[in-house]
């Protein structure tokens, strides 16, 4: 898992670092490489929230710990609490290593400090959509290599259809839309229109009805996310 | 104790709180169940620690989850390393333990104090049996605290370890008693253990003539031949059996088992699964 959540990434930001920007000017370079670096933080807290949380709540199930942890005299609460914070640590670290890498290859942002703690918020939304939906797989997929691989299944289709890989520019128009309600891809694009500009971004994904609209449907997934959890994977049969 | 199958584990579950009965009421020192968690400590079948922590990483963490403070948690779980014997092997990485060890260090989990009911599911499944006899050394030693052990098992030789065993046969609990009244009240009075170099329909056939109840039982190796006259009938079965060109590899006289008296109740075999 470390692979997909940072190695991956990386892998990425090298290749897109040096690969795609072409003749263009320093400037463009720089900037692109921060469009991509951004890119591949956001898929690196993805594959966190989508893949790792699900792997760890199944092998859990698996081997017998989450009976243990049932039949002990905690609230699910406690539990659910030491996953999330395991998982923010994680995502962090994640995030962090590939920032670094990517600006070790040149990557370069522009931006006030205001701009860097909205980015921070988006990049809180992007962590809990991603734990909603990796809860969700958990809850439900009770195999640890079936949780793990539909985690990373769907972060990578997810992602490359909603223009979290791929420019949101050359995404044809349905799944532009896609990109737009999809909240780690519109989060996605907030971050990247505050750090490195809208022409990165493709559209302002900071109109009020854009940022409401990811707001909502990111804790929304947390929330049903959290709701399956609590219910199904607590449940008593 | 009983078969795969017969419903041991939903009855450790329901007992644990994992599950809910679908009919029924528990009651564990006047409590439901639920109420029940601070002095129930469950120990499922599945081998639950984490093998990438160590020993004391793994009591620590399950410490936590109780509530003591980490420096509480220090000397209690020193306690509780030396009680099951893994003091010596606390800073190895649970990986590298054996599964006898695996499954001290789990019974652990349960020594905190404060419980007073501890259910131990089929502990000594898969161990070896240098491993098992050290396992149920330990088992006997918690046995003279303050606490009961409700040890779910199919080993005969387990649960002859018991104060009280209860034979538990298709989600019903057919006897109920200390091992030896259950021996004594079955009315088998001596086994012929026999292994043989053949085992088929016919040598079974044969040996049901020396049980006066038409009484034997498989085993891995042989069978089981409950008879009153041991004397008498262990040399026409070796001779009998030789008439039909079968082998008696090995012969034994013993007391019945408590497997002898879960199939003397219910004419099937402990190991058999359903």
């Amino acid at each position: 898992m470390l692979f997909w959540t940072i190695g991956w990434p990386i892998i990425w930001v090298l290749i897109g670092s040096f690969s795609f920007t072409g003749d263009a000017s320093a400037e463009i370079v720089a900037y692109t490489r921060g469009a991509i670096s951004i890119s591949m933080m956001v898929f690196g807290l993805m594959t966190a929230g989508m893949a790792n949380l699900p792997g760890n709540i199944a092998q859990d199930r698996e081997r017998g710990l989450l009976t243990k942890v049932m039949s002990m005299p905690i609230n699910p609460w406690r539990d659910f609490t030491g996953r999330i914070l395991a998982l923010f640590a994680f995502s962090v670290m994640s995030a962090i290593l590939v920032i670094a890498v990517g600006f070790a290859c040149g990557a370069r942002f522009f931006f006030t400090t205001i701009d860097f703690t909205t980015s921070l918020a988006f990049i809180l939304l992007i962590f809990v959509a991603s734990a909603g939906i990796g809860m969700l797989i958990g809850t439900f997929v009770k195999h640890v290599h079936g949780a793990i691989m539909s985690g990373v299944g769907l972060t990578v289709v997810s992602a490359a259809l909603s223009g979290v890989m791929t420019p949101y520019a050359y995404l044809p128009s349905v799944l532009q839309n896609f990109a737009r309600i999809y909240p780690i891809s519109s989060a996605n694009s907030a971050i990247t229109y505050l750090l490195v500009g809208i022409k990165y971004a493709g559209y302002n994904p900071l109109s009020v009805s854009q940022t409401v609209l990811t707001l909502f449907l990111a804790l929304s997934l947390f929330i049903f996310g959290l709701i399956a959890y609590s219910r199904f994977c607590w449940k008593k049969e | 104790m009983g078969p795969n199958g017969s419903g041991k584990t939903t009855l450790a579950s329901i007992l644990a709180s994992v599950k809910s009965p679908t009919s029924g009421k528990i009651e564990i020192f006047g409590k439901k169940p639920e109420a029940a968690k601070k002095i129930t400590g469950y120990v499922p079948q599945e081998n639950f620690s984490s093998p990438l922590l160590t020993g004391r990483e793994n009591l620590m963490y399950f410490a936590g989850l109780l509530g003591y403070s980490k420096n509480e948690a220090f000397d209690i779980v020193d306690e509780l390393l030396k009680k099951v014997g893994l003091r010596e092997d606390a800073n190895k990485r649970v990986s590298q333990y054996s599964g006898g060890m695996r499954k001290r260090l789990e019974v652990a989990t349960i020594l905190f104090p404060g419980l007073k009911l501890l259910i131990l599911d089929e502990p000594t499944t898969g161990l070896d049996p240098s491993a098992r006899r050290k396992f149920l050394g330990l088992v006997q030693e918690l046995r003279n605290e303050e606490t009961t052990i409700l040890l779910i098992t199919h080993i005969g030789a387990d649960a002859d370890l018991a104060s009280r065993v209860g034979l538990i046969d298709r989600g019903v609990i057919i006897a109920e008693d200390p091992p030896e009244k259950l021996k004594r009240n079955s009315g088998l009075e001596n086994v012929v253990n026999i292994e043989t170099s053949i085992k088929s329909d016919k040598v079974a056939s044969l040996l049901t003539n020396f049980s006066e109840k038409m009484k034997i039982m498989e085993t891995e190796t042989g069978y089981r031949v409950f008879t009153e006259n041991v004397e008498k009938a262990t040399p026409n079965i070796v001779r009998s059996l030789d008439e039909i060109g079968c082998k008696a590899t090995r012969i034994e006289t013993t007391k019945p088992s408590l497997e002898d008296v879960f199939f003397k109740l219910t004419e099937r075999k402990v190991s058999e699964v359903d």
